[in-house]
């Protein structure tokens, strides 16, 4: 109990020391390299929290749900066509191969080619390269769905939509989900780069640009952002995947005690 | 044997299609535009080939990914067994791993940009810290996983605190490094494109940055499809050494037996 | 798929006549037309040099109301005749057909509970939604729906583990679960496929009884694959015995022992180990 008491105090303290580490040490730092934290909270606050919140912050945040969204509805999608219907898996199973080997930030430079530098560039970025894990994910769970699962659809005759929706779909669920927070950080990752290659606009844009006109505590200011963002989108991800998948998290537990 | 060669056929007809299609666009509603044809685009992946410059491109990102694991690798496996091996620090360390653990390495670019600027350490410092917080967590998770019978068994015939890490530890937690192993070795390859790609590092990312911004499209095109070919050899690598390596652990032995 | 235009949501008064006239429980009377039909039926995978056959050749018929176990050694195929008989898989040659209508697809009268329950049951959803599930498509007023789902659970035992998931309960309650999904469904044919092989002895008795009960509750004609003899005599009006590789038919021995049947009394008759002994010597006989 009091062994317990301790680690969790550790737990929560760790970290706390460490930003009050970070703050007492970087004080007055005249590195340009590692500004003092304080004036990076400032610039943080300055920046994000009001001038730019509209602009670029919500900017940003917005492609990446509509792309990651959209992402994951065609890469299902596509995944539950190209599991079921055996020629359409034939087909597309060596470009899928294909494209997951190219690494995502590759294609922004082929978008920007194509595109040009706008949102659409953005999003089209986004969506496409954070499909493919979700669609292989999907795939995979698909063709993996237990065959006793499969007779038992027929012997009690199953709808076909019945069959799609209430079999299918939550027995891959817990590959799905899988592909799917893969499919997040691709996106948040692509969300980055394709503002870094040449937008004007976005978190990642005014990073970068910081970084190139050496406004340093900007710059940490964004990372700090991004970080958060990175962080907090994975924790809401992990929030909803046990909320959904409390059954699989629940006979896992089980399983293994 | 009729289906298989249905199937081989199919598949053939979808890459056929494909190409086709790209070969239709570029030469039909996008002519002159960004978009080079098939055509093009494979005669310059042929020209690169014979490229001096494109083999030391290739060799750079190599070079760097492959550095870039084999420290993530070491340090992190050291840094995991520590970690694991003490209560107090495992929870210690918990909060700032779980938050680091997501945040992907491009990230801190900017900052690594700017310390170490378009360098070979540049990239090779962001492959390193892209790879290292998994294999971290992942050993951490795998030395906490040890059977404490077994560990007690040890204990029981007198072996000492290196003979058990050597002996019960580190076995018991080689599949959890070995999935660490197997999903970082693509992401060092990603990192390492990113960080010449967005960075400037040297490597196949700055190329394509130049082929890119030059309006090189051919070459673009050219360095994506090496990109994507790479990027198999090196997720196929990974899973074949996994399987090799760990061929004697039980989670490769149930999967054997459905 | 032919063999489905009938309403598949059966007639309750068509069910208890039938209970009415054949829980008499005896070997089925020569009037009765057989409800379940198997004629010189072959399965054979694969073709040419690599073709195995593992049905050569099977006839039986199963009638209206009776309780019917095919035993034979294990590996022996039986489960590959369930699979032809819920329609789940062809023939490749001879017919299963149910009241004159060749199987052709899973056909809306027959239930099957499956050996293997913990595969199959949907382990997303709650034990009364996986008794739900199969009712859904039925269209069944609310009230009827859940009046059966109820009864099913209540007939298994298990109306108090209504909103547990089914890997919460034991391998017992999990083949109940199985069970009560069939009974839900109100199948005129019930098929199990060695339903009770995974439970513990004790279990296995109270499944086996209950299996007794719902042909007298329901009216259903049920047939049993099992590979444990004593179980084929204890629940059978007759009993199909399967000789190995293929699998055909060695015999078919009625059962003639007094209803209703008890797990102590039934059992210690001197007729029930005849019985056994015939249908063990049967098994054992080289071909």
């Amino acid at each position: 109990m009091n062994r317990k008491l301790i680690n969790w105090g550790l737990g929560i303290g760790t970290p706390l020391l460490l930003v009050a580490a970070w703050w007492a040490v970087s004080q007055n730092s005249t590195n340009t390299f590692f500004p003092p934290l304080a004036t990076i909270l400032e610039r943080f606050q300055a920046l994000w929290l009001f001038d730019h919140f509209g602009s670029d912050v919500l900017l940003s945040l917005r492609n990446l749900a509509l792309g990651y969204a959209l992402a994951t509805v065609i890469g299902v999608g596509l995944g539950f066509v190209t599991a079921l219907v055996p020629v359409v898996r034939w087909a597309l199973d060596p470009l899928i191969h294909f494209f997951r080997g190219i690494p995502p930030v590759a294609l922004v430079p082929i978008f920007i080619s194509l595109i040009g530098f706008g949102i659409e560039m953005r999003l089209v970025s986004i969506i496409l390269a954070a499909l493919f894990p979700t669609l292989i994910a999907t795939v995979d769970g698909i063709r993996s769905v237990d065959p006793s699962l499969k007779d038992v659809s027929a012997v009690y005759r199953l709808t076909r939509t019945e069959k799609l929706a209430q079999v299918y779909l939550p027995a891959a669920g817990p590959q799905i989900a899988a592909g799917m927070q893969v499919s997040l950080q691709v996106a948040f990752i692509v969300m980055i780069a394709s503002e870094m290659l040449g937008a004007s606009q976005g978190i990642g844009a005014m990073t970068l640009l910081a970084q190139q006109s050496f406004m340093t505590s900007d710059m940490w200011a964004g990372i700090l952002l991004l970080g958060v963002i990175g962080f907090g989108a994975n924790m809401l991800f992990e929030l909803a995947k046990n909320k959904v998948l409390a059954w699989y998290v629940g006979s896992r537990r089980l399983a293994k005690s | 044997m009729n289906r298989n060669l249905r199937q081989l056929l199919v598949s053939a007809g979808g890459i056929a299609a494909a190409l086709a299609l790209w070969q239709f666009i570029a030469t039909g509603p996008m002519a002159g535009g960004p978009l080079p044809p098939v055509s093009a685009t494979l005669a310059e992946l042929a020209g690169l080939l014979a490229d001096g410059g494109f083999w030391t491109a290739l060799a750079d990102t190599l070079v760097i990914a492959l550095a870039g694991l084999a420290a993530a690798a070491v340090a992190g496996v050291v840094l995991g067994v520590l970690i694991g091996s003490f209560e107090p620090v495992r929870y210690a360390t918990l909060a700032v791993l779980e938050f680091l653990k997501p945040i992907p390495p491009i990230v801190i670019l900017p900052l690594v940009v700017l310390v170490f600027g378009p360098t070979t350490e540049m990239s090779w410092f962001l492959v390193f810290f892209g790879c290292v917080l998994p294999i971290i967590v992942q050993t951490v998770a795998g030395v906490h996983d040890a059977d404490p019978v077994t560990l007690d068994t040890a204990r029981s015939y007198g072996l000492g605190r290196t003979e058990i890490l050597a002996r019960v530890t580190l076995p018991s937690a080689m599949p959890f490094i070995g999935t660490a192993m197997r999903v970082s070795a693509p992401a060092a390859l990603v990192i390492t494109v990113v960080a010449g790609l967005l960075g400037g590092g040297p490597g196949l990312g700055r190329s394509i940055y130049q082929a890119q911004a030059g309006g090189d499209y051919p070459t673009l095109y050219a360095y994506v499809v090496v990109l994507g070919l790479l990027g198999l050899a090196f997720q196929g690598a990974s899973q074949l050494a996994e399987r090799r390596l760990l061929h004697w652990h039980a989670s490769y032995r149930e999967v054997l037996t459905p | 798929m032919n063999t489905t235009d009938t309403n598949p949501a059966l007639n309750p008064a068509g069910t208890t006549d039938m209970t009415a006239d054949s829980t008499s429980g005896n070997a089925g009377g020569a009037t009765a037309p057989p409800r379940l039909e198997v004629t010189a039926l072959s399965k054979t995978y694969g073709s040419g040099a690599n073709a195995k056959c593992v049905i050569e050749d099977l006839t039986f018929t199963v009638n209206t109301g009776e309780v019917v176990c095919i035993v034979g050694p294990s590996g022996v195929g039986k489960t590959t005749l369930l699979k032809c008989l819920a329609g789940l898989q062809p023939a490749t040659s001879g017919t299963a057909a149910i009241d004159g209508r060749t199987i052709a697809g899973p056909p809306p009268e027959m239930a099957l509970v499956f050996q293997d329950y913990s595969r199959s049951l949907m382990p997303w959803l709650t034990v009364r939604k996986n008794v739900r599930l199969p009712l859904r498509h039925l269209h069944l007023p609310t009230q009827e729906m859940n009046q059966r789902i109820d009864t099913a659970l209540e007939a298994v035992g298990l109306a108090h583990a209504a909103n547990q998931y089914p890997w919460q309960l034991s391998g017992g309650m999990q083949q109940r679960v199985a069970i009560a999904r069939a009974l839900a469904y109100r199948p005129e044919i019930l098929i199990m496929d060695e339903p009770f092989a995974s439970v513990d002895a004790q279990t296995r008795f109270e499944l086996e009884d209950l299996c007794l009960k719902i042909r007298e509750d329901f009216g259903m004609t049920i047939l049993v694959v099992t590979h444990d003899i004593d179980e084929a005599v204890y629940l059978s009006d007759r009993v199909v015995v399967l000789g190995s590789k293929p699998a055909r038919v060695l015999d078919v021995i009625g059962i003639d022992l007094p209803a209703p049947r008890d797990q102590i009394s039934t059992r210690s008759l001197p007729e029930f180990a005849e019985q056994r002994t015939t249908v063990l010597s049967m098994i054992r006989k080289p071909a």
